[in-house]
């Protein structure tokens, strides 16, 4: 069964599977084997179990669609990462949505700092008079 | 006339603004390639997600929402997507226009819309104008834009929409067609038309349209239908990303052609002046070798 991950990134992963097990907070867990009938849902913060013999991966979704049909899962992820344990794959997601957050503030306060400090230096220069 | 100082200083001023100027147009050209790398990797999930979410409504005609149905407009929210940073031609200014033209003829006070202001520039023109901000803050727009740095802000939008804060949201956003061409478009982004929806319904048969919900439709749509609209105005994001950094390419080539331009002009003066010299000291030498005959 082949399971895309797509995020707004691009695609995040593209392989065959034996079968995947989706686990959402909201609506909790069901599992999808080969040759399941179509199927929609939506996953708000969970993750996927794919597994390929004794292989086991996780990926985990924030704000997701599922979709399967002719035993082709897409899931549209707003954000994932795939890891072997779905702890540390979470953890690995959260890890760099605050980094970047913080780094965005971080950005922010500096690009504004720098303005100031160049306004002050125009006017102390006063490059308009010269 | 120019001393030839003056005007050797002139030509060295502005070749080390042309090399600023060059500099910047290749970090604009780099930054455009991947901008638009960013926009190709982004189109399918947004074009998947609308198939699925047509599949949905066509399950059941009498599945709505509040985004999916308008009310009456009190207020509106103007979402710009601007830059951080100028230098970028008329990026921005050309946005402002357009947004100031529809203002004019759409609303009689600025008490029926709000600002959202994205980047630095939208903010202080905002500010400037003084609208009403819908962000006290400012919004930063970086270059290696990514999703979950507006997820938050896109997430305000709809909760404010929700709450009946605004009836609107509106975006004004520069369009990428190509380097030279970027088009200033002006989109709503909430409520949505649901005859955007069928369209995207493709030719399958309608058998291959029935599906299963897990949990049911009604729930798999409130969850999908918000995260679709994040989607349509990130995507805006990025077209506006790319038309900013094809508009500072644009802008900073033009810039070094006219550098170009100024140098050859002085260059053709300060060599004129250094002739003018030379002949007037052979004339002195001239003059003086007669005297002492």
């Amino acid at each position: 069964m082949q399971t895309i991950v797509i995020t707004p990134s691009g695609e995040l992963f593209n392989e065959e599977v034996d079968y995947v097990v989706v686990s959402s907070e909201r609506t909790g867990e069901f599992e999808v084997l080969d040759n399941h009938a179509p199927l929609i849902s939506a996953i708000d913060v969970g993750y996927l179990k794919l597994v390929r013999g004794d292989e086991v991966l996780f990926a985990v979704v924030i704000n997701g669609a599922f979709e399967q049909r002719d035993s082709v899962v897409h899931v549209l992820a707003q954000e994932a990462h795939v890891g072997l344990d779905k702890q540390n794959a979470l953890d690995h997601l959260n890890a760099v949505r605050k980094e970047r957050l913080e780094e965005n503030r971080r950005r922010t306060r500096d690009f504004l700092k720098a303005e100031r400090e160049l306004k002050e230096n125009i006017r102390e220069a006063r490059a308009s008079k010269t | 006339m120019a001393s030839m100082r003056d005007l050797k200083k002139r030509m060295q001023a502005t070749q080390k603004t042309q090399q600023i100027t060059k500099a910047m147009h290749m970090v604009s050209a780099a930054k455009l390639k991947k901008a638009e790398r960013a926009i190709v990797a982004f189109r399918p999930l947004t074009k998947k997600l609308k198939v699925v979410l047509s599949r949905v409504l066509s399950s059941d005609r009498d599945l709505g929402h509040p985004i999916l149905s308008g009310r009456e407009t009190h207020q509106t929210v103007y979402i710009l997507v601007s830059s951080d940073r100028g230098l970028a031609g008329a990026f921005n200014n050309r946005l402002f226009k357009a947004f100031e033209a529809h203002i004019e003829q759409a609303h009689d006070s600025k008490d029926e819309f709000l600002v959202a202001a994205l980047g630095y520039k939208a903010h202080r023109f905002a500010q400037r104008r003084k609208y009403r901000l819908l962000h006290r803050d400012v919004i930063p727009m970086r270059d290696d834009v990514q999703f979950v740095d507006f997820q938050s802000i896109t997430d305000t939008f709809l909760t404010g929409y929700f709450s009946g804060a605004y009836d609107k949201i509106d975006v004004f956003y520069n369009h990428f067609i190509n380097t030279l061409n970027q088009e200033i478009k002006h989109r709503t982004l909430v409520p949505l038309e649901d005859s955007q929806f069928l369209e995207a319904e493709d030719d399958d048969a309608p058998y291959n349209r029935l599906y299963y919900y897990e949990p049911n439709a009604r729930q798999v749509l409130y969850q999908l239908l918000p995260m679709y609209v994040e989607h349509l105005l990130y995507g805006m994001i990025l077209e506006s990303k790319a038309s900013e950094h094809a508009s500072r390419m644009t802008a900073m080539q033009n810039a070094t052609d006219n550098a170009e331009e100024v140098i050859n002009e002085l260059n053709l003066k300060y060599n004129r002046a250094r002739q003018d010299a030379i002949t007037r000291e052979l004339t002195d030498i001239i003059g003086g070798a007669e005297a002492v005959k």
